[in-house]
């Protein structure tokens, strides 16, 4: 059943509320005609972003863009545990899990991939992770040209340009068997 | 009989029946790792303890012996403290690998950290290191600082198996289970010390890594690898069947399975599958739907049978099928008015046994087969298709799905061949025969694992078995087979008259241990 309210009186007076708001606007469109943004340090005028060429860079907590971290030599750190893919709730994560040649490794992804259009960006992969593989980062774009760019592999994951040769896991296997554990 | 009482519980069992099988008996649930109902007793894991009334000290359940009037506990905090620290005792060497080790999700060691354990450890030595990814022949990969030295797969390959191949070597924290000099462990039973080993010690070569087992549903059914008819549980998801367990059944194969039966996932998973009919000659023809072509199949034989005559046609049938489907099949022959030879792939090992439960007959329903044909009254010796063939206009094969144990499978393309057409009913799909040189019809069937029906194995036991998944949608029974080529037509009226049927396996809330 769905209830029909009538509106009320006062919210038939919506010229008002109307004035108010273009008030506002043109305030502020005078204000940033009159005083331009960055000539001092108090400046009335509205910060704005002369975007694409000038981004705004969240802190290291944001959850964007997955990276999948790497150990010391540079391979992936990630041990094809599928805690990640299991806790997703978009079911966004695939990953092909391998026996590894390495005794140490054991196992690994052959391929782990994110369709980034399912994901919610929720950071449950992140909480689910045992080892530091898998981090949300700052980066917050996700445009691309075609469907296939985006469902990243760990091409993209580990080792795009902006990560600079890939970002190096917290959790290393060496120094835990050192310590005994 | 004995009465006991089991946590306030009244039971009767039998005179000296263990305490555990009493708790068993109740359904109640008791930790237990070297305990295993098909093996002897050990007592060696320590974590099956119990209270009971009037005896000062604990006592393990699978060790002590069921007294008249005996009242038993397992929740008492004494009991909850014992097993805590006998975890704690198992955990300390035990490598925290859960993320890389193929048995987690089904590992007993772990659902019993989660009911008793969850502290922190309060251990101030270092691990002990094993050797850990040990090459235990073809099918096993060994750890063994995962093992936890319950012993259950030396009591395996003593008892059950008795090739005595796996022991336990050196003392103290240095324990640690293998084979004399590395030796391959390597016996037809290997796979059941992996279902045996309550940890991720012994991990099976062909299932390592490929599943995480929580995605896995499982449902039992009876497999089709030879006549003895093993009662198992198959593994499955979405894309396919992974693995196959032994279920118990007492009647048939107690606790174990063989590995040969382990490979059903060969032939029945949709890479080796034919996924729709092909008419066509030496490689080059055309994909059908597989209904349209049984009918024309069935239309074509009876304007052959009804212009030449019934001597131009023969079925051939293997006993891969169903009773249900024999004998829709087999009647159809006698309206057909047609020959039937009964295709035995290897006729000088059918009646081997290996003692235990391997059969040379490696049809699940032979003696079904021989059975509805007495039924029916048709059946006429093989020498006699070998003789005639080449007169034949068309010949009509029931394939087998298990092709692996069809050796003869070519030689028989080749016989066949000799016809002017043979028509095959066969789930998995074979080069030879699109290669063969004369005209050939192929029909996909289901195996298995999709259709309903009864096996009747080796000693005439009828065992059901159930439609668990669709992996080849256009593929036909044999019955469905047969009622398109006779000319009816297959009425879904979408009636799920089993219970089992009416949920969707996918969608329960069954998702396994975690």
């Amino acid at each position: 059943m769905s209830l029909v309210k009538k509106p009320s009186f006062k919210a038939s007076w919506y010229l008002i509320g109307i004035f108010k708001g273009m008030g506002i606007t043109f305030s502020n469109m005078i204000r940033n005609l009159v005083k331009k943004a960055g000539n001092d340090k108090i400046s009335l005028a509205m910060k704005t972003y002369n975007y694409p060429e000038e981004k705004y860079e969240y802190g290291p907590r944001f959850k964007g863009n997955h990276v999948l971290t790497v150990k010391k030599d540079g391979s992936i750190r990630c041990t094809a545990c599928m805690l990640c893919a299991t806790n997703c709730p978009a079911q966004c994560i695939k990953i092909t899990a391998a026996e590894s040649d390495d005794n140490t490794v054991e196992k690994y992804p052959i391929s782990y991939e994110i369709d980034i259009l399912r994901c919610v960006f929720c950071g449950y992969c992140e909480e689910a992770c045992p080892v530091d593989a898998i981090r949300m980062g700052p980066e917050w774009q996700t445009a691309a040209l075609n469907g296939s760019d985006f469902s990243y592999d760990i091409k993209h994951l580990a080792y795009r340009a902006q990560l600079k040769g890939g970002i190096v896991s917290r959790v290393d296997e060496e120094e835990r068997h050192k310590a005994g554990i | 009989m004995l009465k006991c009482k089991i946590n306030g519980q009244d039971v009767e069992v039998a005179e000296g029946s263990s305490i555990i099988e009493a708790f068993k008996a109740t359904g109640q649930d008791i930790a237990h790792y070297c305990w295993h109902p098909g093996l002897s007793v050990a007592g060696v894991c320590r974590l099956c303890m119990v209270e009971i009334e009037g005896n000062p000290r604990l006592q393990i359940a699978c060790n002590t012996q069921v007294q008249e009037g005996m009242v038993i506990n397992n929740n008492s905090d004494k009991i909850k403290d014992a097993v805590k620290w006998g975890l704690d005792f198992h955990l300390i060497n035990h490598p925290l690998d859960c993320p890389i080790c193929a048995q987690a999700g089904e590992c007993q060691l772990q659902i019993q950290y989660m009911k008793f354990g969850q502290y922190d450890p309060e251990m101030a030595e270092r691990k002990v290191k094993k050797r850990k990814v040990v090459d235990l022949g073809p099918k096993i990969v060994l750890d063994t600082e995962r093992c936890i030295l319950c012993s259950r797969c030396v009591r395996f390959t003593d008892e059950v198996s008795k090739t005595n191949e796996l022991g336990i070597f050196n003392r103290g924290d240095h324990s640690e289970i293998g084979t004399v000099d590395d030796r391959p462990l390597d016996n037809p039973y290997s796979v059941n010390t992996v279902d045996i080993c309550p940890v991720g010690a012994l991990t099976s070569r062909e299932f390592r890594f490929q599943q995480r087992v929580w995605y896995l549903k499982n449902e039992t059914t009876v497999c089709n690898g030879c006549s003895t008819g093993c009662s198992t549980k198959v593994y499955f998801n979405e894309e396919g069947m992974w693995r196959v367990k032994p279920d118990h059944n007492d009647d048939v194969n107690g606790y174990w399975m063989c590995d040969e039966g382990r490979g059903t996932p060969r032939f029945v998973n949709k890479d080796s599958r034919l996924l729709s009919a092909w008419n066509g000659q030496k490689d080059e023809g055309q994909d059908l739907e597989a209904g349209a072509a049984a009918k024309a199949v069935g239309q074509t034989l009876k304007k052959v049978v009804a212009e030449q005559g019934s001597d131009k046609v023969a079925f051939v049938v293997t006993g891969q099928y169903t009773d249900q489907e024999n004998r829709a099949f087999l009647s159809l022959a006698k309206d057909l008015g047609v020959k039937v030879y009964h295709w035995v792939n290897n006729p000088e090992k059918m009646d081997e046994f290996d003692g235990l439960l391997i059969r040379g007959d490696k049809n699940p329903n032979t003696y079904g087969l021989k059975e509805a044909m007495k039924e029916v009254g048709v059946g006429s010796p093989w020498s006699e298709l070998e003789s005639s063939v080449s007169d034949l206009e068309y010949v009509v094969v029931a394939g087998p799905e298990n092709h692996f144990a069809y050796s003869d499978l070519t030689d028989k393309v080749d016989l066949f061949s000799k016809a002017n057409h043979q028509v095959w009913f066969v789930a998995g799909d074979h080069d030879v025969l699109r290669a063969a040189s004369n005209k050939v019809s192929l029909i996909p069937t289901k195996t298995y694992v999709e259709k309903d029906g009864t096996y009747k194995n080796f000693e005439g036991r009828e065992q059901r078995i159930r439609r668990v998944m669709t992996l080849v949608p256009g593929a036909l029974s044999l019955t469905e087979a047969s009622k398109l080529m006779s000319g009816q037509e297959l009425l879904v009226d979408g009636n799920v008259s089993e219970s089992y049927r009416k949920t969707n396996f996918f969608s329960s809330n069954e998702r396994g241990y975690l």
